[in-house]
């Protein structure tokens, strides 16, 4: 018996119908490829398995699982990324924050000179209007402007980031702490004050029992910058 | 409990905040996973095996796209351009633990020995994967797998016609060896 391992048939093509129903064809091949759909066994095969194929994707990685998936993974993009598109902006501002126990915004000519060497410390990005910059010690956060969180754990493996306005608390992540940008950017649209905690320590933090600093594990170091609106 | 005024960007990186004219974040995820994170979950799926390492590798091709943005923005089919990062990146998966997949392929060559039934075609061009050689396994996947005539294969990965010939018939010498039977040539072979 001769086994036959398959191929593309005359006129039949397992991608070109996938191109197809994904709306990338155009002119001629579209009208091709559709004609010859249309009553084609093989084809009609091909199909029934692109609808198997969502319905086992939607069973096994509904998108919100995908989505926290791909973000954890992009938090270990590789630190040139970040640097070719950040670094002059970083290097022309400064450091926001300082370690300590806890820690508040302050200018950044007072953070770089008195940031201990090999401390934890984080960088807090906005994007509005203006274009993209450093926020500064009590500059208003626009209507609109997108925040972003670049760390420095150090030793740290873990962290939570944690937004916390009137007494109500909303994590904005949770996980590896690696040196760099977190991978979720976030709106802040309230108004008044909101604080953002950031919970650096050794073993995973239940960033949902965090209301405030006080709230953190014992050995871990929290960063803190008030928000203004 | 979340504060009413957030929204949390997912995906909202450095370099999706940098430019200006991009689509949010979260809705060029959504859109991605509606357009093609079911085909590349199937092909993880039919190359690994495994569904936890489907999942694993369904991330992971998705964070290679969108590392490389502009260039899945500007491909001519996003469907095969995703799907050939999907099949490379199983590809090398398999090929790191090359003694697990081996072992399949004793297998399936065992059952060859006792079964008359027709054997699942895609599932034995998997299998023989393990036997051939790295280029001729992309090829194999491209021709039997996705059915792209060899023209189309050449064109895809900027390779020769005949180059592309060469690969397709070490791929069936591999399959002829591994299998010991015959093999029905397609009609362009």
């Amino acid at each position: 018996m001769n086994l036959d391992l398959g191929g593309p048939g005359p006129g039949c093509s397992a991608l070109r119908v996938r191109r197809l129903l994904a709306g990338e064809l155009s002119g001629v091949e579209k009208e091709r490829t559709e004609a010859h759909v249309t009553g084609c066994e093989r084809c009609a095969a091909v199909r029934e398995e692109i609808a198997a194929e969502r319905e086992a994707l939607r069973r096994d990685v509904p998108f919100p699982q995908f989505a926290a998936g791909v973000a954890e993974k992009l938090a270990h993009r590789p630190r040139r990324d970040f640097v070719s598109r950040w670094a002059p902006l970083a290097a022309a501002a400064g450091l926001l924050l300082v370690t300590g126990t806890t820690l508040v915004l302050r200018p950044p000519a007072d953070t770089e000179r008195e940031r201990p060497k090999g401390s934890v410390s984080a960088q807090l990005f906005v994007q509005d209007a203006s274009g993209v910059h450093e926020l500064a010690a009590g500059d208003p956060v626009a209507d609109g402007a997108r925040l972003l969180v670049s760390l420095r754990p150090e030793q740290h493996k873990r962290v939570a980031a944690i937004l916390i306005e009137s007494s109500e608390a909303s994590v904005i992540y949770q996980g590896p702490a690696v040196k760099g940008p977190l991978p979720q950017a976030f709106e802040w649209t309230g108004k008044g004050v909101a604080t953002l905690l950031l919970v650096l320590s050794d073993s995973p933090v239940d960033a949902k029992t965090i209301r405030s600093k006080d709230d953190a594990p014992r050995g871990a170091e929290v960063l803190q910058v008030t928000l203004r609106r | 409990m979340n504060v009413p005024g957030l929204r949390v960007v997912v995906g909202g990186r450095a370099g999706e905040l940098a430019g200006p004219g991009s689509p949010a974040p979260a809705g060029l995820l959504a859109e991605l996973y509606e357009k093609h994170a079911a085909a590349v979950y199937g092909r993880c799926r039919y190359l690994l095996k495994e569904d936890a390492e489907a999942k694993d590798a369904l991330q992971d091709v998705f964070v290679k796209a969108l590392r490389a943005l502009p260039e899945f923005r500007a491909a001519a089919s996003p469907s095969t351009w995703i799907l050939r990062i999907a099949t490379h990146h199983c590809l090398n998966l398999l090929r790191a633990r090359k003694a697990l997949w081996r072992e399949q392929l004793r297998t399936v060559q065992a059952e060859r020995q006792v079964d008359t039934e027709t054997p699942d075609r895609r599932e034995l061009v998997r299998v023989v994967l393990a036997a051939a050689p790295e280029e001729a396994q992309e090829v194999a996947v491209l021709y039997f797998v996705d059915e792209l005539t060899q023209a189309e294969i050449a064109q895809e990965m900027g390779r020769s016609l005949p180059t592309i010939r060469k690969r397709l018939r070490e791929f069936l010498a591999c399959a002829r060896e591994a299998l010991g039977v015959p093999l029905q040539e397609g009609g362009d072979l």
